[in-house]
This record gives C-alpha cells, structure tokens and sequence, in this order.
C-alpha cells in the first residue's frame, strides 16, 4: 500500500495545473500518462474531467498582484509586520490554517518571490496582516517596500495534516509555536476556537525574540504558556519543555498537537508523541524551503518513509511520514 | 481464519455473500455507494432467453435465493420483445430492499458508503482492504465484484463524460480496481473501432412523463415498440453497445421501452430532442442516467485475468465475480459468477480443491468459454450472455438451452452438483 498522499490545490479553480499538461498530476492516474482511472484520493471533482472541459489545459494560474502596503511596522530588530490590502475574494482564499502568498518589492524581478505565512484577516478593513523575519536577501528586499508590493497567491499547503485539523470539533489541541513559526499557528488556534475546541499554546519568542502572537491568542480564548522549545545549542527540545508538554497531553487529554516552527521541533514532538500515544494527530508548519509554489523547482522536495520524493509545495500528507522516519 | 471480504455489492457480491455465508464464512461486503445491487437498480430484465436455463441451473444449484426474489418482484412474467422470448421484468423499485433485507436475515454485515481503495498484502496474498475513510479490513479471502463501468475519466475518455447514472461517482467517489491495486494488470474490453470499453445498453425514462397510451400498453403487456422516424434511424450506433443482444435491427429501426417500474428504453442513449419528436414521448425525460439524451457509463474497462474457479491469477486469496471477472452482460450472469467465487473463497480457506462446473451446464460453459475467448483481440470485442448474440447461439448449438425446469434439476442430479450451494463447508 502506499501512503495516500493529495494536492491540496485539486478541486479549486486552479486545477488542473501545470502538471496536468505534462502529465504529472499528483492525484489523477489519467493525467499521469495512463489511460485509465485509478482514483485513490478523490476530492469531489473528476480533474480529467476539468481538463478536457478546459480544452486540455491547465486553468489560469495565480496572478501577480500589484497591492497597498496599509501599514509597516517593524517590532523588533528582525521582524516587520505588514498590513496589506486586498481584493475580497483573495481575502476569502487566505482566511484559513495554511494559506500563504508569495511576496516581492515592485523593483525586484521575479525570482525575489519569497513565501510568506498569512497570520490573520481583517475582513473588515480588507487586509492581511504579514509577520516577516528579515533574514537573506529576499526578506531584505522586502524591508524597503514603500507603499506597494507585489502579492501572488492564494497558497495553502503551508501546514502538513490539514485533514487533522479540519475534523477536530469540541475537543482539545495543543499548538507550540517558536519564532516566526507563530506566524502560522494563529490562525490554525483561530480554526481551533471556532470548531469549539479548547486550545492550549506553549509560545518561544526564538530567535525573533518577540511573542507577536501572544496577544492575539489570548483575545481568541487560547491558554498561553511561554517557555523555551529548542535548545540551541543541542537542536532539541529541553528536558523540562518535553515533560511539561507530555503532562499537558496526559492530563488535558490534547486529541490534536499542532508545531509550528523549525523541523528539530517537528522532529521532537513526533518522537514524543510515539511514546505516549499513536492516536493523537500530528499536524505541522511546512518549512521546506518553497520557491516556486506550483510544483516545478523542485526546491521543496522531501523525502518520505517509503523513500519516495515528494514536492511539498503542492502535497498534503501526514507528517508522519516525514518527520517519523528520522 | 474465516473471515471472507467482499468488495462491492452489486449482483455479483449479493450473490458471492449469499454462497460463502452458506458454506459457513463470516462475510462482509464493502459498498462504495449507500444502495446494494448497483446496476441491479435500473436493469431488471430476467430470464429472456438462455438466462431461463441460467436462472434454474442457478436454482437447482442451491444459489436461488436472488432468483427468488427478483421473480417475486417481477412486473411481467414470460413477455417477448424482438429477439427474445419469455423474458421477467422486475420492479427496479422493489428489488434493493428485499435483497439488503436478505442479506441482513442471514447476518452478512455490510458496510455502506465504504469505497475500498488499496490493499495491503503480505507475499501473494492480501491482508486486508484500505477504505477512502481510513478504515483497514482484514480478511483471509477476497471477493472482487467493483465492476468494470466507469469512473467517470473513463466514462470521459472512452464515452460521451459522465452522463450521472445510478452509479453516482461524483457523489461517492470512482470505483477503484482492487486487483490492479494488487498488481495484477487489468484486461480492457474494446468494441467495433478498436476503441476499448463499451456503452452501456439501455436507459430508463420517467414513466409519468410518456404518452397515457404508452404508459397503458407498458402497464398492461410490459413493452412498448414505437417506430423512430426514418430520418433519426442510425444503425451504426449499435456497434457501441454492450448488449450485442440488444444489438438488432429491429431496436435502430424502433425504440423498444420495457416496463421495469421505470420505462427501460433499449439502447444507449438518445438525444431528447429526437426522442420527443416520436408520438407519445413529447414530454418524456431521462431517470438514469440523467443525461441518457448525451451518453452512458462505459463499461469492460476493468476485468481481472482469473481462473475457471474465478480465482484472480497470481494473488493467491482473492476471486473475482460479475463483470469484473470477463465480457459478462446481466445480471443473471452476474449472480451465477459470484455464487460460484462465493463459494470457492470457503473452499480456499479450508485448503480444498476448488469447484468447477462443468461445461454441460450453461453456467459452467459460459464462464470457460468466455474466459478462452477474453485471450483473444476478436474475444475481446465480444460480450458473453446467456441472452443473446454469439454466446446465446452457441447454447442452442451445444443443446444447453432449455426452458425445461425438470430436464435442469436432471441435470444436475446426475452431474451431483444438486444444492452444492448449499453445503455447510465449514
């Protein structure tokens, strides 16, 4: 058997893409050179189907958007946030656990596009609000945007175990989140609250220094813990950190752990997990380094268990199958 | 050790249950949809000609229990239509409760909405079944009734899209091939053009919306044969079906409705606004599929290579029944296929030799010879019924037709196959 893996773009209205044209579909047998259907992983919608109705082509792919920087604010020596404005139904697309957008300055080419995770909207006053870690060249591109800044997205796969997250309804989460990780853990607590869940944070200011998030988790009725995640200087998670997360899955019952921050992290919390209960859902932040978004560059490929490569720019799978094989 | 999984419940898996339950399994049956019988719910044509002989054998068996019941909801008992004598309609409406009722009565349990999608096996065998909601079903032996129509990329690609037949892919996700997924290549079936699959045969209109006078003649006689207009008159459409019984003059040149609780149009699909030009169907409209004016589900994309026991080759515990075990049209020809594999998958987990019928029963020549002639590009283009074309022919020439039930039970008896289907095995 093997492992069941989906594209988290199948079914919206950018698929087919453009690995349909090429035959490397990562969902449709029939759009993978064969010549028949072998649908493990239905979504809802026949992408054969799509791509013949599309007079066997992909559909517009994602365009770049020149859009209104609202507000710049720098909070600490390495993290800016931004406020940018946007059209509603982008507004719509990014209003959920995983979206992302590729951003750049207006006078960069194309190839500045850096990922950035979509903290929270602000439905009201048409904006999404960016947390950017400054830190190589792309990221310091972007310090310098004045008053607009090009935007390309919808995005989603910026977390693995999306599936996890959307079925936990009146139970209890964990999220640990360091660093600019917190940037996508706030709306995976947002996603907790409204499905009724009781959420638990342990929040690491990291390298970033600063808890960005804090107060917007405890606005959203999350507990908020602070403690350190990682050891520098070992790459693990502490002693003490480690008990104090097993106690709180133990006695809270925690059904669902969400990580966000570096793989060491990911690393650490799925070996946990092994040792106290297999049936607690694992979900995580994708921190392959993402390039290109669409599946082609190759930048974002891991490795699973079974040992096959897989673009995780595009791939929805257990995370599981990554981090549980180190 | 005698756990028996079947993957699907259409004709063949109600039958195969039906058998090893029978012969002492615990059986389940893996439903993608939330209904049994599958094309079962729009066909309903019983016992037309060579399928009489089939229906007794079946009987004389010990596998009757669905011959039963489709006969006790019959709506018209012995009616001819061109090409074919006492045929039994029943009532699409009626059927699917009684069989799950059936099934229930004699503790077969039966998973709904259940799409089996992988396997996981261990060396040659399967181990057990992955459904689309992550549940993992173990089992010793395997039943695979998933058909071969479908989904609808193949419906697509081979056929006119997914014309939303009783199938319902969109709602319950596509048919997966359990023995490809256990990597045992699929064998296609290809019609006139050399293009594989074929369309399936018939349609069902809304009685309610045809002509007072044909509804009558429906109600009162079971068929109604309307002239189509010489202009709309199209032989060549014949070449695509699937039921080269059906595929006479006489239904290019007529359109032949039988009353199977719904009005069952003889062919494929017919553009509605062609249909409505005939007197009578002016107001007419499709009831499966929906969009019988566009096309139909494409079917013989999907057959297992297996042996005359209907064991699939090269996986040692799983069988196959019902179209997905050769160019089977009906369903009679599918109830006859899953009793036998029902059967043989108790014999397998006993360690016994397995039963094959003999070609003196129709039953027993049907699945040997179809299996001979599936080895062949010329068998391929072929379907295999007992009620009509090649196959129906062969039975007249071979002198295994007969409508005679005393001559069947006779049979039987000296063959000492009489009530096999009934012993206790384990």
């Amino acid at each position: 058997m093997e492992q069941q893996i989906d594209c988290i773009d199948a079914g919206t209205e950018y698929c087919p893409c453009y690995l349909a044209e090429i035959g490397e579909c990562l969902m449709c047998s029939q759009l993978q050179g064969h010549v028949f259907c072998d649908c493990k992983n239905w979504k809802g919608v026949c992408i054969y189907q799509e791509y013949v109705w599309n007079r066997y082509q992909m559909k517009e792919g994602r365009k770049n958007l020149i859009c209104k920087v609202v507000n710049k604010k720098t909070i600490s020596d390495s993290v800016m946030i931004l406020n940018i404005a946007v059209n509603n139904t982008l507004l719509r697309e990014l209003n959920q656990p995983g979206a992302y957008v590729f951003l750049r300055h207006p006078e960069d080419p194309w190839y500045y596009d850096t990922p950035m995770s979509v903290v929270r909207v602000n439905e009201e006053e048409g904006t999404i609000e960016i947390a950017i870690q400054i830190k190589g060249v792309k990221t310091k591109s972007v310090l310098k945007v004045d008053n607009e800044i090009y935007l390309r997205g919808p995005y989603w796969n910026g977390l693995l175990g999306l599936k996890y997250l959307k079925m936990l309804r009146n139970e209890k989460a964990l999220i640990i989140a360091r660093g600019i990780g917190q940037a996508s853990a706030a709306p995976v607590a947002r996603k907790l609250i409204l499905a009724g869940n009781e959420v638990e944070v342990i929040l690491d200011g990291g390298r970033i220094g600063v808890n960005f998030t804090e107060d917007y988790l405890r606005e959203l009725g999350c507990k908020v813990t602070l403690k350190t995640v990682l050891d520098l200087k070992k790459l693990e998670i502490p002693d003490d950190t480690l008990n104090y997360i097993s106690q709180v899955i133990k006695e809270k019952d925690i059904k669902l752990v969400y990580s966000g921050g570096a793989d060491k992290i990911h690393e650490g919390i799925t070996r946990l997990l092994k040792q106290i209960n297999n049936d607690i859902y694992f979900t995580c932040s994708n921190d392959a380094k993402i390039c290109c978004g669409e599946g082609i560059c190759g930048s974002c490929q891991t490795r699973l268990e079974d040992g096959r490569r897989v673009k995780t720019c595009k791939t929805q799978l257990d995370p599981l199958h990554i981090f549980g094989g180190k | 050790m005698n756990n028996v999984v079947i993957i699907g419940g259409g004709w063949a898996g109600c039958a195969a249950a039906l058998t090893a339950k029978k012969a002492g399994a615990d059986v389940t049956i893996l439903e993608r949809t939330d209904m049994l019988l599958g094309l079962g719910n729009v066909g309903g044509i019983m016992r037309n000609n060579g399928r009489y002989t089939a229906a007794e054998e079946l009987k004389a068996l010990g596998a009757g229990e669905l011959i039963d019941i489709t006969d006790q909801v019959a709506r018209h008992k012995n009616i001819e239509f061109p090409g074919h004598k006492h045929a039994f309609l029943y009532d699409v409406h009626k059927v699917e409760p009684l069989v799950r009722e059936k099934l229930n009565d004699l503790g077969i349990k039966i998973y709904y909405e259940s799409r089996a999608v992988d396997v996981i096996k261990n060396g040659n065998k399967i181990e057990s079944i992955i459904t689309a909601n992550g549940k993992c079903v173990e089992g010793d032996a395997f039943i695979e009734t998933t058909g071969s129509t479908g989904p609808m990329g193949n419906c697509l690609r081979y056929g006119n899209g997914c014309s939303m037949c009783i199938l319902r892919c969109p709602t319950f996700g596509p048919r997966v091939s359990i023995s490809q997924r256990a990597g045992v290549e699929d064998i296609l079936g290809q019609r006139g053009d050399d293009a594989y699959g074929a369309f399936s045969g018939s349609c069902k209109l809304i009685k309610e919306s045809l002509g007072q006078e044909i509804r009558d003649e429906l109600d009162l006689k079971g068929v109604a044969i309307l002239p189509v207009p010489q202009e709309d008159v199209n032989m060549d459409k014949l070449r695509f079906k699937v039921c080269q019984q059906y595929a006479l003059k006489e239904f290019a040149e007529n359109i032949v409705l039988l009353d199977t609780g719904e009005a069952k149009l003889m062919s494929s699909y017919y553009p509605l606004e062609k249909l409505r030009k005939i007197p009578g169907l002016e107001y007419a409209r499709y009831a499966d599929p929906y969009s019988g004016g566009r096309g139909n589900s494409i079917r013989y994309l999907s057959m297992a290579p297996r042996n005359n026991a209907l064991k699939v080759e090269n996986i040692d515990n799983l069988f196959c029944a019902g179209e997905k075990s050769g160019l089977f049209v009906g369903h009679t020809e599918a109830i006859a296929t899953g009793s036998l594999a029902g059967h043989n998958s108790v014999r397998f987990l006993l360690g016994m030799s397995f039963l094959e019928l003999p070609r003196s029963l129709a039953i027993g020549d049907i699945i040997k010879y179809t299996n001979e002639m599936i080895k062949t590009k010329a068998g391929r283009k072929n379907r295999y019924t007992f009620s009509g074309g090649k196959y129906f022919e062969r039975m007249k020439e071979k002198n295994l037709y007969t409508t005679d039930i005393e001559g069947i039970k006779l049979r039987l008896n000296k063959l000492a196959l009489t009530n096999v289907f009934q012993e206790k095995l384990l």
